[in-house]
């Protein structure tokens, strides 16, 4: 077993940064990001035995996803909830004459807004950005990670860029524009 | 979605082959609506980006430990009959309070007399055999009565389904840990039941003594003292 941690741990912690950006987004309310990548190497650990190694990135994103929605049950709190009425608090109104989204100028945004906006977004859209935009997982290894088709994750990223966008230029994130 | 959204994320992708490409680059100066789409793509994906953060300090040998704890953990129980094989294993737990940690810890071998020893249990003595001896005698019934000075910041495991959180305490000249988890630490082979809040135990696991309280929460005290005084050093420390 000395061996076999030792070459897990080879094998798995260059991708702790991808972790990371995974567990930081899946993660439920309450729950530490840094105990879902702790729990994550924990299970993936357990399981090294029978992994055959085809994609060592999607396999621990799968493992997080699972292990974040297994806390979340623990919990007994839907997985992925954000309480609804701190983001729209949040959020202004959206104006009566919505400036071009084109407009939006990302330089100047405020991550915390974009991280409000992206937990607004359906859970299959926000998974599949957070994977591909936030984590920088490829289509392929997103749709490994998801159980889905690389088409429906390109689909889904598409239109939750599009929505994310949308939402921020909601949220008053414009410019040249009043 | 209609066709043009449904043919959009392949162009963007970068899926489409060069012909059908060309169309497309051709299309979006004429369509408004695409070229809209893909502005929007463009500008969700940028943003989204904004939200890539580093891995705090620390995180990596945390993880590591964790994982090598478990190694431990389950290597004990699958090895019944042949002893626990003897090994070292350092352990870069974290050596820096940037590390969030307080001490490089070095794992030592485990004596025979723990093989059998339930897995929660045994993480928490490996973890305290790190601890170093008490730089004096902790001088209880002397009068000495320093407060207890936290060591470090708590550190998270898991063993055998136990969610433990570890914080390390220093009384006078020694330093004690304490396991808090929301199971009952069980009851380890050779361990004898003693007065307290709960089910109270109190056990030997090679130099270090442990004492147990399993109440609403359970707490695991473990320290490189006699277990006599273990039990006294507990009422000295922030307890739940």
């Amino acid at each position: 077993m000395d061996g076999d941690h030792r070459a897990f741990l080879d094998a798995t912690l260059p991708y702790m940064e991808v972790v990371y950006q995974v567990a930081r987004h899946a993660a439920g309310a309450g729950q530490d990001p840094e105990d879902l990548v702790q729990e994550t190497y924990l299970r993936a650990f357990a399981a090294f035995g029978s992994y055959r190694g085809e994609n060592t990135r999607a396999w621990l994103a799968a493992i997080c996803l699972n292990a974040a929605r297994s806390q979340a049950r623990r919990r007994r709190r839907r997985p992925w909830e954000v309480p609804a009425h701190g983001l729209l608090d949040a959020v202004p109104a959206r104006a009566e004459a919505a400036p071009d989204v084109a407009d939006v100028v990302i330089a100047g945004l405020d991550a915390r807004t974009v991280s409000q906006c992206l937990a607004r977004l359906p859970e299959p859209q926000r998974l599949c950005i957070v994977l591909m935009d936030v984590a920088g997982y490829t289509a392929r290894e997103a749709a490994a990670a998801l159980g889905c088709p690389r088409g429906t994750v390109l689909a889904r990223v598409h239109r939750g860029r599009r929505k994310l966008a949308q939402l921020l230029t909601e949220a008053g994130v414009s410019h040249g524009r009043p | 979605m209609d066709d043009h959204d449904r043919l959009l994320a392949p162009f963007l992708a970068g899926d489409l082959d060069p012909a059908a490409a060309r169309e497309w680059d051709q299309h979006l100066l004429e369509c408004e609506q695409c070229w809209q789409a893909v502005r929007e793509d463009r500008a969700g994906r940028q943003a989204a980006e904004l939200l890539r953060q580093r891995v705090p300090a620390g995180l990596a040998d945390r993880v590591a430990f964790a994982v090598e704890l478990a190694a431990a953990g389950t290597t004990i129980p699958r090895q019944p009959g042949r002893g626990v094989r003897l090994r070292r294993g350092r352990l870069a737990a974290a050596g820096t309070l940037a590390l969030a940690l307080a001490a490089t810890l070095v794992l030592l071998l485990l004596p025979d007399s723990r093989a059998g020893m339930p897995a929660p249990v045994a993480v928490v003595a490996r973890y305290a055999q790190a601890m170093p001896p008490p730089a004096r005698q902790t001088g209880l019934g002397t009068g000495e009565q320093a407060a207890p000075v936290e060591v470090g910041r708590p550190v998270t495991m898991t063993a055998a389904g136990h969610h433990i959180v570890v914080r390390t305490w220093r009384l006078g000249g020694t330093e004690v840990v304490v396991a808090t988890s929301g199971q009952p630490f069980p009851m380890p082979p050779g361990a004898q039941g003693t007065s307290g809040g709960g089910m109270a135990w109190v056990a030997r696991a090679g130099k270090v003594s442990l004492y147990c309280i399993n109440g609403p929460t359970s707490e695991l005290v473990a320290a490189p003292v006699p277990a006599a005084q273990l039990a006294a050093l507990a009422t000295r420390l922030p307890l739940a």
